[in-house]
């Protein structure tokens, strides 16, 4: 692994964090939008040594929170234990990509789920929601839909590759 | 057969940094809004907001086309009701101007004063929360503009929220329906007040302290004194309002502002003029009117916390 990489990366995590933001401020289907930077962190946490892919998934969610009014580091938690999830099962999924799918699903909708406690127990009222089962589990499906392409596209920005049975390294 | 590599390491890892943020989560909260996440909050905002107001604005015909590709589906039903709504609102308007002058008379004698003459700015809506559970919405005024903390925004439709943090460039609106926001309201066909509360994607929660209070679906809830001026338009009355064990009239209500498609905004310059105290943050902002009663419930707003001293006698 090189630092330009983790660059590559942290650059990708921003450009996502900005599209989460803007793009889907009107692209809203069924009123409720992918959680892209979850599936990004997703993506990186696949093939960075697991310490990296952790600090680039506490980077992304501080970074969230900087642009939330939410309180700080609520969305570091979050990115944090996606990336620490993603890592402790990414040999599993290598084995056998057809679980990426209900991984990516399973991890967003965990992910959001985490988040609501969390936001709840820290005065956010967000298990008050009175459409909190979709928004925890629309998100996590088009999480799923797109992980499809943008899995591919987080490994070939960093230029990942690797065969089966080897070590995670870039 | 997999094998699990730099557990121990990564998952002391994660421990580190869930503990790292669980100090700045406190940190954060303890400094109510203010402090180093504040200035950090403002730093970041005010270098991603160019970027913000430049994707939204390269993407939007790309927005548009989505829209209007979902739109398709229901245009020819929506066409078919839309006819029939112009019909009944004919005859409505007919109705309505006769009605008009009655209602002016019923807010002279509740001393409810419309919110005319208030000055507006025009924003655009320049980004969305970070998740689904942030009712947020970034606009493109800030407090080079005259934007400040508290101040009511709203759309054609009525009330949309409020801002809850200014940068230079760019504010934050914390949305009506957000489940920490309560608005006091007035039915505006009776004149009974009571209060409504977000309940995020879901409708809105009316509450009425007299159970006798007749409240009917389509009525339109305004809001009445507090830290909103008086009539704007907030929400309608999905349907008839039930008693709850005697205590209060409860019943459900949804936004008459667009929210789930807000493009332009109006924010609202005001600043409550009935008795509260002001207070100046030392930041620089726009000095904030905190409301004696404001008939807000919400909590960890540093600029609406009431100020306790307390003395000790030897």
């Amino acid at each position: 692994m090189r630092a330009r990489h983790v660059l590559i990366a942290a650059a990708v995590l921003l450009v996502a964090v900005i599209l989460q933001t803007s793009l889907f401020t009107r692209i809203r289907p069924f009123d409720v939008a992918p959680a892209l930077t979850a599936l990004v962190v997703v993506g990186f946490a696949r093939h960075f040594p697991a310490e990296t892919a952790m600090l680039l998934g506490f980077g992304a969610g501080l970074l969230q929170d900087l642009l939330a009014v939410s309180p700080l580091g609520l969305w570091a938690l979050v990115m944090t234990t996606v990336a620490y999830a993603t890592v402790r099962f990414r040999g599993r999924l290598e084995e056998d990509f057809g679980l990426m799918t209900p991984f990516v699903f399973a991890v967003t909708f965990g992910g959001l789920f985490l988040f609501a406690v969390l936001g709840t127990i820290f005065g956010e009222k967000t298990l008050a929601d009175g459409g909190v089962v979709k928004k925890l589990l629309v998100p996590a499906i088009y999480n799923a839909v797109l992980s499809v392409a943008v899995l591919p596209l987080t490994a070939w920005t960093v230029g990942a590759s690797r065969r089966p049975g080897t070590e995670f390294r870039l | 057969m997999w094998r699990p590599g730099g557990i121990d390491r990564s998952t002391s890892l994660l421990i580190g940094l869930i503990v790292l943020s669980l100090t700045l989560l406190t940190v954060d909260l303890r400094a109510s809004g203010a402090g180093v996440g504040a200035t950090l909050r403002e730093g970041v905002q005010g270098v991603l907001s160019p970027v913000q107001r430049a994707v939204s604005t390269a993407t939007k015909p790309f927005a548009t086309f989505v829209e209007s590709l979902s739109d398709l589906f229901s245009v020819n039903a929506d066409n078919n009701r839309l006819r029939e709504r112009v019909l009944e609102l004919e005859q409505e308007v007919a109705q309505l101007q006769s009605l008009e002058n009655r209602v002016r008379e019923f807010e002279a004698l509740l001393g409810v004063a419309i919110p005319a003459g208030l000055e507006t700015i025009t924003a655009e809506v320049l980004a969305v929360g970070v998740s689904e559970f942030d009712h947020i919405r970034v606009i493109s005024k800030g407090r080079n503009d005259g934007i400040g903390v508290g101040m009511p925004v709203v759309d054609e439709g009525g009330l949309v929220g409020r801002v809850v943090s200014v940068t230079a460039t760019t504010a934050h609106v914390r949305l009506v329906v957000d489940p920490t926001e309560t608005v006091a309201v007035r039915v505006e066909r009776t004149g009974e007040t009571g209060w409504l509360s977000g309940r995020g994607s879901g409708p809105m929660i009316l509450e009425l302290l007299n159970t006798d209070a007749a409240v009917l679906a389509g009525d339109i809830l305004v809001t009445a004194d507090g830290k909103y001026p008086s009539g704007i338009a907030v929400a309608t009355v999905v349907r008839a309002a039930r008693s709850e064990v005697g205590f209060s009239l409860r019943t459900e209500a949804t936004p008459t502002a667009a929210l789930s498609r807000i493009d332009l905004v109006y924010v609202l310059v005001y600043t409550q003029d009935s008795p509260g105290i002001t207070v100046d943050d030392g930041s620089g902002r726009i000095p904030v009117v905190v409301p004696e009663d404001s008939g807000d419930r919400t909590s960890g707003e540093s600029e609406e916390e009431p100020v306790t001293t307390t003395t000790t006698t030897p």
